[in-house]
């Protein structure tokens, strides 16, 4: 359990957030938020409990919430859409969940576990998903009905006509030159300084995944160099 | 009141008419009276002009400012991209290139569902474009990176805004590598999650000009400034906007199948409409103008039969985190609040979306429901995809139907297009695509892009 100094701390960061004043507004209790939200009915979770809880800045029920409840929001976006005050309680869901990571917080780690295989995929390759992670073991409650035609991924993807769509271990076909421009960005916004206070040893993976491609890189632009001087 | 009551007469002394109590009085105004009277009632109120003061403002009048002041540069929307312009919720106007288009692609499409942005393409290449020249589909791009951001929380403002605006540079200069103008390919975002996402991020950027100054630091390292300022586009478009624009030119002059007796509902997606809510595209020829046009218009203009259902407004219940590691949401949502209630009031044959993950939710968590005897299914897929059937476009080939876990085959036999002949065809193709004869919609050169 947190200290009240620890608990301060934190809503101190969510509300120093920039978009703090631009999603939260004043709050009437009105419920629409709650009303319309798809995870109030299926989770503990109420946008009118989050957006009264910051508005009231009631700092230890505000960490209280981060531990589970923040972590149910489905961030569809209907809430912000119907509240006659303009706030976006989905919003101020995501800052508090960035605020949860930057804190090492343990629900954060507990919800981020099954999300590695992505996260590897996105920060390595620029892309979220691709299609072999898409088979139909990983799926067995998508039904028999998964693939229409039989055939091994690579045949098949290679039968769609777009050529920057014939892989497998991507979305589309990524550029190196776009993959290392990407891991630039990670590292000058200190996304992988939040990765490795989740999971450090996802953290060690992408690291040498990401020397290894520019490495790689490197070389390609030295070929390049070497060809135009020839 | 019990069934054999007599309903009260509306006429009887002292009674009123029923509903409107003891105090009721006729009028005793003649028809034509009676009717001007109640003009109001007829009268068609457009509530897409109505005055917000200074309740909302226009991001995209600061954009133009901060261009005058040499803070970033616009890449505008020129007559060469042959714009059409449409109105936004609020009555504002929004212009939609149709042509010289840089294809942004999106993850869960381009890994999930290929037929959807192959049906796009396809669609420009019947409409005589050229690719190169009047699109262009490249490597060059990365996904928004914002499924991740909401579904996970890792990532903030300042890596979503880098991603936004280096994507949107190489969009600006990717023309150069094809010997065109800066400017010439205009970006058309594939994603209702990256839409809505650039869409937010363009907003705070435009606002805020701490993040402005420390974004710029990272696109000047990449190389990504032009003349040292930032690259902001003037209108975030997303596909189905250009298939909404489009709508009649596909109806008159490809469509080659009536689907007039196709029972169609469309589920628009969140992030569509919901973020960033005053820039989706509202159309009083739609549904009265009440839901977001794109999707349910080219249906309608297809000659379909547009059904809608009390649970349009609810997301599909993809949530992000929740479709990859709380399934049992995702499903049990999509199920009892679409899918069963399109198939309960509806009776569609099909629902189409507009959007990545709500296609993947609602065409994959079907099956599963019958472990709680919900025995009941629907097709699913994009407008995009429909209307390439619609107009003669191979269903496995070109649409992808493969890939699709909902029982497409019965929206396809409806339409008169027979599905064993089809896959037959396609089976036949494969064993081309093995021997390495591969058709193409485009030459393969020009995808090579950075």
């Amino acid at each position: 359990m947190a200290t009240y100094a620890e608990m301060q701390e934190i809503f101190d960061d969510i509300r120093s957030d920039f978009r703090y004043d631009h999603e939260l507004n004043g709050c009437l209790n009105c419920g629409i938020c709650t009303a319309t939200c798809p995870s109030a009915q299926f989770y503990d979770y109420s946008p009118r409990e989050i957006v009264q809880l910051l508005w009231t800045e009631n700092v230890d029920q505000i960490y209280d919430a981060m531990q589970e409840k923040i972590w149910a929001c489905a961030q569809c976006m209907t809430c912000a859409a119907r509240c006659p005050f303009k706030n976006s309680p989905g919003g101020l869901v995501a800052i508090m969940r960035e605020v949860a990571i930057k804190h090492g917080m343990d629900s954060a780690r507990d919800v981020l576990r099954p999300f590695g295989r992505v996260m590897l995929k996105l920060i390595t390759t620029g892309n979220q998903l691709s299609p072999d992670m898409i088979q139909p073991d990983h799926f067995p409650d998508w039904g028999p009905n998964i693939q229409k035609v039989e055939g091994d991924l690579k045949t098949l993807r290679k039968a769609i006509p777009v050529k920057t769509l014939q892989t497998t271990a991507t979305a589309w076909e990524v550029s190196l030159k776009t993959s290392v421009e990407m891991y630039t960005i990670w590292e000058m916004t200190g996304v992988l300084d939040a990765l490795e206070l989740m999971d450090e040893n996802l953290f060690d993976v992408i690291e040498d995944f990401i020397d290894e491609k520019r490495e790689e890189y490197e070389d390609w632009l030295e070929e390049q160099e070497e060809d135009d001087d020839d | 009141m019990s069934k054999n009551q007599t309903p009260p007469n509306p006429g009887a002394e002292g009674q009123g008419i029923a509903g409107h109590g003891a105090f009721f009085q006729q009028t005793n105004l003649s028809p034509e009276e009676a009717e001007k009277a109640t003009d109001w009632v007829r009268k068609h109120v457009d509530k897409r002009s109505m005055d917000l003061g200074e309740r909302m403002d226009d991001i995209r009048d600061h954009m133009w400012e901060l261009e005058k002041e040499g803070e970033i540069i616009v890449h505008r929307i020129t007559d060469e991209h042959k714009p059409e312009t449409v109105q936004t919720l609020f009555g504002w106007d929004k212009k939609i290139p149709t042509t010289r288009l840089w294809h942004h692609k999106s993850c869960g499409q381009c890994g999930n569902i290929p037929g959807y942005p192959t049906s796009l393409l396809w669609f420009m290449n019947e409409f005589g474009y050229q690719p190169g020249v009047d699109y262009l589909d490249e490597t060059d791009q990365t996904s928004c990176t914002a499924w991740n951001y909401h579904g996970s929380g890792i990532g903030n403002v300042e890596s979503l805004a880098a991603v936004f605006l280096r994507n949107f540079h190489q969009a600006y200069v990717s023309g150069k590598q094809h010997g065109h103008e800066l400017g010439h390919f205009y970006p058309l975002v594939h994603c209702g999650t990256s839409f809505g996402n650039y869409k937010e991020i363009r907003k705070y950027l435009i606002e805020s000009a701490d993040l402005r100054e420390k974004v710029k630091k990272i696109l000047g390292k990449l190389g990504r400034l032009v003349d040292g300022k930032l690259v902001i586009p003037e209108e975030i478009v997303h596909y189905s906007e250009w298939v909404h624009v489009m709508r009649h030119r596909i109806a008159n002059e490809l469509q080659k199948i009536d689907i007039s007796n196709l029972r169609v509902t469309v589920h628009a997606a969140c992030h569509y409409y919901k973020m960033v809510h005053e820039d989706a595209i509202y159309d009083p020829t739609v549904l009265g103008g009440n839901r977001a046009a794109p999707g349910t218009s080219i249906a309608q203009a297809l000659g379909a039969q547009v059904i809608d259902y009390s649970t349009w407004y609810d997301c599909c219940g993809f949530g992000f985190r929740h479709i990859i590691s709380e399934r049992e949401f995702t499903r049990s949502f999509t199920m009892d609040r679409k899918i069963r209630v399109a198939r309960e009031e509806a009776n569609a044959d099909v629902m189409l979306g507009i959007d990545t993950g709500c296609i993947t939710t609602m065409d994959k968590n079907q099956w599963i429901g019958q472990a709680h005897g919900q025995n009941y299914s629907m097709p699913i897929m994009a407008d995009v995809q429909l209307a390439a059937l619609a107009c003669g476009a191979d269903p496995f080939k070109i649409v992808q139907l493969q890939w699709h876990a909902s029982p497409c085959e019965e929206v396809v036999e409806k339409m008169g297009i027979s599905w064993s002949d089809a896959k037959a065809k396609f089976e036949q193709y494969l064993k081309e695509v093995e021997q390495g004869n591969i058709e193409y919609l485009y030459d393969p050169k020009l995808a090579v892009g950075g």
